[in-house]
């Protein structure tokens, strides 16, 4: 056997990139495989029906928004399970004996906005917002999010949707 | 071509290929499985790393979310976990070539030594793991090794509190235990191995055969290398499928005894223990320190430049000894586990307890109060404990202080209600009651048995069951009209004469109310129910809740409630 025979030095070169390869490839594709998993998994579970905020005439509702917390029974994130999570705000309004609701998240970039005496302000970057959740001033390119309301024996019932910050269309998260 | 040669250049490393001053050898390969070893461990701990949490109320379940929920999960762990132990393994027979080839001697002490840093640090890597899955073997492990880590003269308190951060096992024991496993041992593993290696290089290796001329180390090395990396974990991936990963035992509750066994590297040392007796606390200090002080002091005890082993008989005699002491401890530690026949069936039990555990951790979510609430997320549990701690004294068929009717599967079911008219004082019905000493007491039913069953059919139906039969119903109420109305009613709320009124018997709300007041009118009267009122004691929600279980109890068996899990 001699040790500088071109053809097998060739065939060792190959073998060891090979063997390298699949030890390579053994070990890095389960771990990506887990790495990657939470990246297209829904890890956080919220409430899949309408929540109940309580009677509608208990709220005192008005022109003026009224901001209430929205409360999931349960949630269910990666490994726990949590009762009573506060999962964000809402504003409330009621016109011509209608009940409106507001997501107050802000749609530019997910910031809590407030209402400030005739409007919603965004103190992140100063997104400005009618009554009616309609765009007044930038940089938030929609107007904000409104969440169906519906009305059951007395009892206002809101459905939770986070819609993707940023754009001008709204698409559920 | 050419950006390759620029790189070797700017990256200076346009020296000359590597020789290998005595031919290659598969004695070489130790140092580079090792070091892919490492690999291992540092890219699945990433990867692990991503999803772990190191607090008392998240740790198991993290690590079960891991095992039993990622895609592969178990595959990783079990890669980390079984790798670890592979490093040890491979460690020791390179610290067994080492010193049987005589390569302590001088000039590479300083490796030798550095060596077994590395191996005494690898060994720390194992224990901190160990503890970080806080299931009953990882807390138990802490509790036993840190106890004897506190029975150290002088510093054992010290270096206790500082282990576990503060008086007692808590989240600082595991965020300290993570930093050390994660951030202070790899780095101080890789600052020990760059001089272990850089130095071990710098004097070539020790050589195995004289005379050779020079070879290049690639590819001929290599390859070799790349072979032993390849089986190496090709065996640990096997091993690790068929073991699906690496068990994780029920959560960590400090108030249920649970069979801990040290990781193997250590198994030995748990069998010297017990050999021991109250010598136990010197033997775990003492054995390591004398094994390890053997191996430090080796270049010195043997310090002559005589490499032959046949020529250092009394040395590695000494080495083989030591060695030999640990492996048949180790395995008298495993055959006294094999041959314990009560060990088996706590160990069954710890593993049913584990599988529930995990089981509902899949199902429901671990409560954020800890992962031992996760046994309270099993259906009805708190129904079923309120029921073994208020009910059961009274109405359990084991119980030695039985005031009541039996209360457990089939309880209201047709044949109970069929055996119950027959014989209203039998064992499991009224026999222990005052009342069945009394005139008041009810008296056997005497009907044909096509009568009996439609009276049973007819309070079967009264429970809300769907499945009664309406013509026999309809058939029992006049057997009821005639044989019963005159001690009892029927309709709702109506006060009977002498025994409870049956509207609704068996129903949930039928049993919200006998349990909140059984002395009610409508029940059993002032006068003839020992049973106590729960109005106050048990809330309505929890009373309808005990009710809810009730109801279930009807249609169950013995089985059914086993598979509600332990309470």
């Amino acid at each position: 056997m001699a040790a500088d025979d071109p053809d097998r030095r060739k065939f060792l070169k190959v073998t060891t990139c090979a063997l390298g390869a699949g030890a390579g490839l053994a070990l890095v594709i389960p771990t990506l495989r887990l790495i990657a998993a939470p990246g297209s998994a829904t890890t956080v579970t919220g409430p899949s029906e309408p929540l109940d905020l309580g009677f509608v005439d208990s709220l005192r509702l008005g022109a003026k928004p009224k901001k209430v917390e929205v409360i999931a029974p349960i949630v269910k994130d990666a490994w726990t399970a949590a009762h009573n999570v506060v999962l964000g705000a809402a504003y409330l309004t009621l016109t011509d004996g209608k009940v409106s609701a507001l997501s107050a998240v802000c749609p530019h970039l997910g910031c809590a906005i407030g209402w400030d005496e005739k409007s919603y302000l965004c103190p992140c970057h100063d997104s400005t917002f009618g009554i009616d959740g309609a765009r007044i001033k930038g940089p938030a390119e929609r107007g904000l999010d409104p969440l169906p309301v519906t009305v059951k024996d007395g009892r206002l019932q809101l459905t939770w949707v986070r819609y993707r910050a940023g754009g001008s269309s709204r698409e559920p998260v | 071509m050419k950006l390759w040669e620029a790189f070797r250049e700017r990256a200076a490393l346009s020296g000359k290929p590597r020789q290998l001053s005595a031919g290659p050898s598969f004695a070489y390969v130790f140092g580079v499985v090792l070091m892919f070893l490492l690999v291992v461990e540092g890219v699945t701990g990433i990867a692990l790393a991503t999803v772990y949490s190191p607090s008392t109320t998240d740790a198991w379940g993290s690590v079960a979310y891991i095992q039993d929920q990622m895609p592969g999960g178990w595959l990783v762990r079990g890669l980390h976990h079984h790798g670890g132990s592979a490093i040890v393994i491979v460690a020791g027979l390179h610290l067994v070539q080492t010193a049987v080839a005589g390569a302590y001697k001088k000039p590479r002490e300083l490796v030798w030594w550095l060596g077994l840093g590395l191996l005494a640090l690898v060994l720390a890597w194992a224990v901190t793991g160990y503890w970080l899955r806080w299931d009953q073997s990882g807390f138990y492990a802490a509790q036993v090794e840190l106890g004897i880590a506190a029975g150290t003269p002088i510093f054992g308190g010290l270096i206790k509190g500082l282990a576990i951060g503060g008086n007692d096992y808590g989240n600082l024991t595991l965020t300290r235990a993570y930093a050390v496993h994660v951030i202070a041992l790899p780095a101080l593993v890789a600052t020990v191995t760059y001089f272990h290696i850089t130095i071990a290089r710098r004097l070539g290796p020790t050589p195995l055969r004289t005379a050779m001329a020079p070879t290049p180390y690639w590819p001929v090395q290599s390859v070799r290398n790349a072979v032993a990396i390849a089986v190496t974990f090709a065996v640990l991936f096997i091993y690790v499928i068929s073991q699906h990963g690496v068990d994780l035992a029920s959560p960590a509750d400090p108030t249920s005894p649970f069979d801990a066994r040290p990781l193997w590297p250590f198994r030995w040392l748990f069998e010297l223990r017990v050999i021991a007796g109250s010598a136990e606390q010197f033997a775990a200090m003492a054995a390591p320190a004398v094994f390890g002080g053997f191996l430090v002091s080796l270049p010195f005890i043997d310090k002559r430049t005589e490499r032959s082993p046949a020529q250092r008989k009394m040395v590695l005699g000494v080495f083989a000894m030591l060695f030999s002491v640990m492996f048949s401890l180790t395995l008298a530690s495993y055959a006294s586990d094999d041959n314990d026949a009560n060990l088996d069936g706590r160990q069954r039990k710890a593993a049913a307890l584990s599988a529930r555990a995990r089981q509902l951790a899949v199902t429901n979510g671990v409560p954020i109060t800890g992962p031992l609430d996760v046994f309270k997320t099993a259906p009805m549990w708190n129904a079923r404990t309120m029921f073994a701690k208020t009910c059961l004294g009274c109405h359990g068929v084991d119980s030695q202080d039985r005031k009541g009717p039996v209360i457990g599967p089939g309880h209201g079911n047709r044949a109970w209600l069929t055996q119950f008219l027959k014989t209203p004082s039998g064992d499991a019905y009224y026999a222990h009651t005052k009342l069945a000493a009394t005139e008041a007491a009810m008296k056997p039913v005497e009907l044909p048995a096509a009568d009996l069953a439609d009276l049973v059919e007819l309070l079967y139906s009264e429970t809300g069951a769907s499945d009664a039969d309406t013509a026999k119903v309809a058939r029992g109420a006049k057997v009821f009209e005639g044989a019963c109305t005159d001690c009892h009613s029927r309709d709702e709320g109506e006060a009977s004469t002498s025994g409870p009124n049956l509207h609704g018997l068996g129903s949930r709300d039928y049993y919200t109310s006998f349990i909140g007041n059984p002395k009610s009118p409508v029940h059993m009267g002032k006068d003839k129910s020992q049973m106590p009122a729960f109005a106050r004691e048990i809330s309505l929600v929890d009373r309808d809740a005990i009710a809810e279980y009730l109801v279930w109890l009807r249609t169950a068996t013995d089985q059914d409630v086993g598979a509600l899990g332990p309470l």
